[in-house]
């Protein structure tokens, strides 16, 4: 009886730590969306208002241009960063002589701390002192004393290129793993058959990598929608709210506004975006699985 | 005419030498045979053959071409894979048509091509199929008809059948030879599986070590083994290798004597093959021990003798009993052909 009862006793301690740090927070942020709550004025949540945070953030434009933003971020770092490891996985995926040193140098970048990488970033592309923007000035005189991260198109692009620099290393990494599971015959079939390097890319490997390709895009952009770090060394939003992305937004409009009924519906709004992407991830992956394996 | 020479060719990894300056012509319409254990170069010959590996030294020739530096799609050859080499995202009829298209065959003519053959190889009912809905026989007619589709002047097959079951293995290898002798084109075809050369083969060439120890007919290789390697290599079950020493025209080992014309020496190696045995029922046999094991294979039963280290087995009579460690005596039948190596070069020595 006793050694039946055993693992949910040794279970319980995690239980109730996940609880308490989890499902706790979770389900009170979702019961807190439904509530006014200004935290300047009370410790604990107001009056019921029913789904009025929800249609406010709806008509509220501070929210919309977050959910803009955050659009673009999603969409441009999660192709460039796809396409790039991708590449870059097809270059690194033969053995040579470099080939341990090149994967460990590659790794480097998803190491660094993400608040990290912002503040080095913020550096580098300094007009004044930036090693990038000066190194960029001397190559193309035109760009000398573009302030970067001044610009909203061009501080948008950073953003983008900081994340894709952080990303990239690790879905080489998973793209590696993908194409060594890829049969050589195919690639050789295809050879002898007459079809050409892109071809052969395009036509055999591509296709054969559709389950790996998926499981990155919705990796990359379930961990996109979430950019906060980044963007609060980088650009604090700025330059005005042109890098505001979502969970930024939230953070101010809890933090900084002390609005939590308001910031917990947008909360949930992100993880109602996340949630339908995941679900439509794993019907599609689901559907892979169904297709090769049968 | 598709006639392949090798030329001296080598092929090196570092240091190591996978094949060793080997030369071979295989004629048109011949259906040669690479046979050898694992690690013998007979992959790496035809990967060679195929364009799919770089050659260290010597030239390639196909149709009297030198094709050592052209790409494996400007060669005129298709090759069937051990693990098929489907392409997994298209449909049998789409693996089939793609080296057509990959060679710009017009649409219509492309359907009629793959039509064609998909009935040849009995596919014509799965053509809408993805290669992961098909069982292992009906992947490797996919690749056989992929292979077939165009037309080639040289089929490259690399161990095709290896990963089929014992039964469809040999309904394989029927299909396989009435596809060779339909379409007479010249076929180069890798196996460790001697029993695939023999059935198969026009020639077969034995490797070993990067080398060709023997290349001649499969009759040839069976009835005269050129040394201790092929001799042990080639016939299931393998040929009896028994060691001992010749003294005044005699073969002596433990329990074996045979008379046999050779000078005295020893170190030597004599093969018979079990099925040129008969047991017999008198002490006085050339070979003789006790009954190690019986092993019925269904139309004959394979009787083992041990006498210390010799061990000789026969093919005897289904319906041949006898008790286990009783003694047991074997004479080579009238007209047995006996094989004698030296033990240490492991060369023919008669």
């Amino acid at each position: 009886m006793q050694d039946r009862l055993l693992p949910y006793w040794l279970l319980i301690p995690a239980f109730i730590i996940v609880l308490a740090t989890t499902i706790y927070p979770l389900a009170y942020s979702f019961i807190t969306s439904f509530r006014e709550w200004d935290l300047t004025k009370s410790r604990r949540p107001g009056d019921f208002v029913g789904f009025d945070n929800y249609i406010y953030a709806a008509s509220e434009s501070a929210f919309l241009n977050s959910l803009w933003v955050t659009f673009i971020f999603v969409i441009t770092s999660v192709i460039l960063t796809v396409i790039l490891a991708m590449a870059l996985a097809l270059l690194l995926r033969r053995k040579g002589p470099m080939h341990t040193f090149t994967r460990i140098i590659l790794i480097l970048p998803f190491a660094m701390s993400p608040a990290l990488i912002g503040v080095s970033y913020r550096f580098m592309f300094n007009p004044e002192f930036g090693v990038l923007a000066q190194g960029l000035g001397a190559v193309f005189p035109a760009l000398q004393g573009v302030p970067w991260l001044a610009d909203p198109d061009l501080a948008m692009a950073i953003l983008v290129l900081t994340d894709v620099w952080h990303w990239t290393p690790y879905m080489t990494f998973m793209c590696l793993g993908g194409l060594a599971s890829i049969p050589r015959e195919t690639e050789e079939a295809a050879r002898i058959d007459g079809a050409s390097n892109l071809r052969i890319v395009f036509g055999i490997i591509l296709p054969q990598m559709r389950g790996v390709i998926l499981v990155m895009a919705v990796l990359k952009t379930i961990f996109a929608l979430k950019m906060f770090d980044q963007v609060v060394t980088l650009t604090g939003g700025g330059p005005g709210t042109s890098t505001e992305t979502l969970a930024y937004f939230i953070f101010n409009v809890g933090f900084r506004w002390f609005d939590m009924g308001y910031a917990s519906a947008l909360a949930w709004i992100l993880t109602a975006i996340m949630m339908f992407i995941s679900i439509w991830y794993v019907r599609m992956l689901l559907s892979e699985r169904k297709m090769t394996t049968a | 005419m598709a006639e392949v020479r090798l030329v001296d060719i080598e092929k090196k990894y570092g240091s190591f030498l996978a094949v060793s300056k080997q030369s071979l012509t295989i004629h048109d319409g011949e259906f040669l045979v690479l046979l050898g254990p694992s690690g013998c170069g007979k992959t790496t010959t035809m990967r060679m053959i195929a364009g799919l590996e770089d050659i260290t030294s010597g030239d390639i020739m196909i149709k009297g071409e030198r094709i050592n530096d052209k790409p494996p799609k400007d060669r005129d050859i298709a090759m069937v894979f051990q693990n098929y080499g489907l392409y997994p995202h298209m449909t049998v009829r789409q693996n089939i048509e793609y080296p057509l298209k990959l060679r710009g065959v017009k649409r219509g003519e492309r359907k009629t091509r793959v039509q064609e053959t998909a009935d040849k190889v009995e596919l014509g009912a799965l053509l809408d199929r993805r290669p992961s809905e098909l069982s292992g026989g009906q992947r490797q007619r996919v690749a056989l008809a992929r292979a077939i589709v165009r037309t080639p002047s040289i089929f490259l097959m690399d161990e095709p059948l290896s990963n089929l079951d014992a039964k469809l293995r040999v309904t394989m290898r029927a299909e396989l030879k009435h596809l060779h002798h339909e379409l007479g084109v010249t076929t180069v075809y890798v196996t460790h599986d001697q029993m695939e050369a023999m059935t198969l083969a026009s020639r077969v060439a034995v490797m070993r070590e990067g080398k060709i120890v023997q290349l001649d007919t499969p009759k040839k290789i069976y009835a005269e083994p050129a040394d201790l390697f092929v001799a042990g290599f080639i016939g299931s079950p393998s040929m009896n290798l028994i060691d001992g020493s010749v003294k005044g025209g005699v073969f002596r080992a433990d329990g074996v004597e045979i008379p046999v014309p050779l000078e005295d020496r020893s170190g030597v190696v004599l093969g018979i093959r079990p099925e040129e045995l008969d047991i017999s029922q008198g002490p006085n046999a050339p070979i003789n021990g006790k009954l190690y094991a019986l092993e019925l294979t269904g139309e004959s039963t394979l009787v083992t003798l041990r006498n210390g280290p010799t061990s000789v087995c026969a093919r005897g009579h289904a319906d041949f009993e006898a008790d286990i460690n009783s003694p047991c005596h074997l004479t080579p039948k009238d007209g047995a052909r006996f094989h004698l190596f030296d033990r240490a070069s492991g060369e023919r020595l008669g």
